[in-house]
């Protein structure tokens, strides 16, 4: 579809909004997570692929449907995920074996004029990480989540999706309060690109977590800072060694 | 009867368009209440000054009446005259003693009113204030205060005279007289007193001295940390107070004081001068950003789509000369009424051409659009405020390379994956030798400024590590050309290879494994240095052919 000729872009504008995507993988387990009748007998773990919005957000009225590209093996595997409650969640519930990449396809609301864009994730289904002891402590919590943030970048969306963006969900249309998990209250109307102060059980994704990781990014600087340095003093301390040959070699 | 009659009679002159101008006049004339007409028609033009008294009289006041207020001789005295036992009298009202509580006693006994042992104070005591001169002793004058010019004594006098005049310094100037202790004359009074030289302080040298007391003080008494605002502010400007150019001031205001009135003259033609000059300036400066204004692309101020097809256009023209018209200026059209662009047949032929060569301009019925109207858009778009913006996570951008939706992530990796796979490696390993996933977890704004700093510097690294690789192999071939050398000296003096009988193919297999070893010390040899190394093993060899063949010589 070209885009009607009465829509413009907003200049010089940039619009984000975060979200969250990736999977949660369980094994099967006779008392907490028994296997569903008619699975076939190879399959080890049942998984979930999602994306949502970061602390239960709403994200349906930039994000209209998503496709998730599953592994050729499984029946169907495109499956498209559309037409959510707002503040819910498009997923996908699975059963399998093996890890594979799911290519993750977000379409936007027709209002955005956009084309859809396409995310990677890769399926964990078995733990994983830096140390053997995070590994360990990822099997004992029984479940394994491979969950990444992410921020939609609208660069210089049409006027009417600005709109949209830009302003307090239309009264009356999901302008309701919901309780969440952990008794905090979030107003899923609330279209904003915010994310939470503070951690809590579920949603890792806070300014927190941002902090956090900015701390780890600068002291990371100032260690790189630190390797220029003595790389520095190592090529002064080489060139006069060198200097010294040379000048060896020409008497 | 008018006065108009009333002139014609009298043969006034003057009245031949009177009376149009008259009757004009007349209409609006306020009618007055209460007047005969013919009452007020007598005043002719102007109207009478007669204002009819309102007979309103005063209200008698009811009620609140109390009885008159009785006033006393009261005596009183004033603490601010330093002790003075002087009794003075004002009138003051009396008070009266509430009467309440003498009858809840119960015994009946009116309380006396306590007879006032003290006259008053009087009410303007309060405002003798003294000056709070900064206090010290001889210890603290000692360590902190000793200045070459000021003795104690003559520190004591000033504090003093500061002191007494409230800090008027105009006053504390004239009266400062301070004559030194005269030393002991008991060595010979016969000489003739000895007149100690008169010191003339100037007003700026007494209050500097001051300042900078009061400021030493205040700090000792109160570290400047502690202090409130109005405190630190005053030390401040204590601190900061500079004989100098508070002479120097003075000095100006002093030339400006006897200056002549030519000059002053002069120098208000000069102001006002400059000031033509800078107006004149400014409305160049306001001008000529007008013209950058205008010479700058305009800000579509709405939607140009609507103009994209034909008929657009056509409306377009038509809008035009409609408006051209109205404009009672030259027309845009030639004489005969055509427009310019020729007869509207060859216009269609234009614009059809453009149609085909603007693949935009055929899709979107431009008939509906042009009910939304071209001027709709950023006049109408709401203005964010700074909070809202954050809000929503509006952000303004100088550049933005491409519109269209795109994720944070990707942008932010972008410097290492448009790198080539070599380097795309190396910067992977600086990355987790420094313990960071590539993966940032949270891939905010924030964030993605700080990890294209940590990048920058993470090629500036790699940079110097290919340098030093570099140089390590130079470092190599020269230590292998010098070994060589030195062999070659020691043949030529004819003295025995130390524990070396084959010559040069065993030393040519030392110095290949010595560079072996420096190959793999270098954890990431770079491409460059590995050809150094390889010429220098052609070098090697050159040379050591050589030196067969002199040997074999």
């Amino acid at each position: 579809m070209a885009p009607p000729n009465n829509q413009k872009r907003v200049k010089g504008t940039q619009v984000y909004r975060p979200f969250v995507y990736g999977t949660i993988a369980k094994p099967f387990n006779d008392d907490t997570n028994p296997k569903p009748p008619g699975t076939p007998a190879d399959h080890t773990h049942s998984w979930t692929v999602f994306v949502k919005g970061v602390d239960d957000g709403d994200i349906t009225y930039w994000c209209k449907k998503v496709q998730f590209k599953l592994h050729e093996s499984i029946p169907n595997p495109l499956r498209m995920i559309d037409d959510i409650p707002p503040g819910g969640t498009f997923e996908v519930h699975e059963t399998g074996w093996g890890e594979f990449e799911i290519t993750i396809k977000l379409y936007y609301v027709p209002e955005s004029l956009e084309k859809p864009q396409t995310l990677y994730h890769h399926l964990r289904l078995h733990p994983y990480g830096e140390t053997e002891e995070e590994k360990e402590k990822m099997k004992q919590r029984g479940e394994v989540p491979a969950v990444v943030y992410e921020e939609q970048l609208f660069n210089e969306p049409y006027e009417n999706f600005y709109e949209i963006l830009t302003n307090p969900a239309p009264a009356g249309k999901g302008g309701k309060t919901k309780v969440l998990k952990g008794g905090m209250v979030s107003s899923v109307g609330e279209r904003t690109a915010l994310i939470p102060l503070t951690n809590r059980p579920g949603s890792e994704f806070s300014l927190e977590t941002e902090n956090l990781l900015l701390v780890d990014i600068k002291r990371a600087a100032t260690e790189v800072m630190r390797m220029i340095e003595e790389t520095k003093r190592e090529i002064v301390e080489k060139e006069a060694e060198l200097a010294t040959y040379k000048g060896a070699i020409q008497t | 009867m008018s006065s108009h009659d009333v002139r014609d009679m009298l043969d006034l002159p003057g009245d031949a368009p009177r009376p149009t101008k008259k009757q004009k006049i007349a209409a609006p004339r306020p009618v007055l209440k209460g007047l005969a007409r013919e009452v007020q028609n007598l005043s002719g033009d102007n109207p009478i000054a007669i204002v009819p008294e309102v007979t309103v009289f005063k209200k008698r006041r009811f009620a609140t009446r109390k009885p008159a207020a009785k006033w006393e001789l009261k005596p009183f005295k004033n603490s601010a005259r330093n002790g003075d036992s002087l009794v003075l009298r004002h009138w003051r009202r009396k008070t009266e003693a509430p009467p309440a509580p003498v009858l809840e006693n119960g015994n009946g006994e009116p309380s006396e009113p306590q007879p006032a042992l003290e006259p008053e104070d009087s009410t303007f005591a309060k405002y003798n204030v003294r000056v709070q001169t900064p206090k010290y002793d001889e210890e603290q004058y000692n360590t902190k205060l000793r200045n070459e010019d000021w003795s104690k004594d003559e520190t004591d006098y000033l504090m003093d005279l500061v002191q007494e005049y409230d800090l008027r310094w105009p006053v504390i100037w004239d009266r400062y007289d301070y004559v030194p202790p005269v030393p002991q004359m008991d060595v010979d009074p016969s000489e003739g007193a000895i007149v100690p030289a008169e010191k003339v302080r100037t007003m700026e040298a007494l209050k500097a001295r001051y300042y900078f007391v009061a400021a030493t003080m205040m700090k000792v008494n109160k570290p400047p940390e502690l202090m409130n605002a109005a405190e630190f502010s005053l030390l401040e400007l204590m601190n900061h107070f500079s004989p100098t150019t508070e002479a120097a001031r003075k000095k100006f205001a002093e030339a400006a004081f006897h200056r002549t009135k030519e000059e002053a003259r002069e120098e208000e033609s000069l102001l006002l001068e400059l000031k033509r000059i800078l107006a004149r300036s400014e409305r160049l400066s306001q001008e000529r950003r007008e013209l950058y204004s205008r010479l700058e692309a305009p800000h579509s101020q709405g939607n140009i789509g609507v103009y994209t097809s034909s008929q657009g256009l056509q409306q377009l023209l038509q809008q035009l000369m409609t408006a051209d018209k109205t404009k009672k200026r030259r027309s845009l059209m030639g004489a005969d009424g055509m427009s310019p662009a020729g007869p509207g047949l060859q216009q269609q032929g234009s614009f059809d051409r453009r149609d085909g060569t603007n693949r935009e301009s055929i899709s979107g019925p431009s008939g509906s659009n042009n009910k939304k109207g071209p001027s709709q858009g950023i006049s109408e778009r709401r203005q964010l405020t700074a909070d809202e913006e954050k809000m929503y996570g509006v952000k303004h951008l100088d550049r933005i390379t491409s519109s269209g939706p795109a994720f944070r992530h990707e942008k932010i990796s972008k410097p290492i994956t448009s790198k080539s796979s070599i380097q795309q490696q190396k910067i992977a390993n600086v990355l987790t030798e420094l313990r960071i996933s590539q993966r940032l977890r949270m891939p905010t704004e924030e964030v993605g400024k700080q990890f294209e700093i940590l990048l920058q510097n993470i090629n500036v690294l790699l940079d110097q590590r290919k340098l030093a690789d570099k140089l390590t192999g130079e470092i190599n071939v020269a230590k292998a050309l010098k070994a060589e050398r030195e062999k070659k000296e020691r043949a030529e003096r004819g003295e025995p290879e130390p524990g070396d009988e084959d010559g040069e193919g065993a030393a040519g297999d030392g110095e290949i494994k010595t560079e072996d070893g420096a190959r793999e010390k270098s954890a990431a040899p770079s491409v460059r240095a590995g050809s150094v190394h390889k010429r220098s093993a052609s070098v090697m060899s050159g040379v050591s052919d050589k030196s067969t063949k002199r040997q074999r010589k």
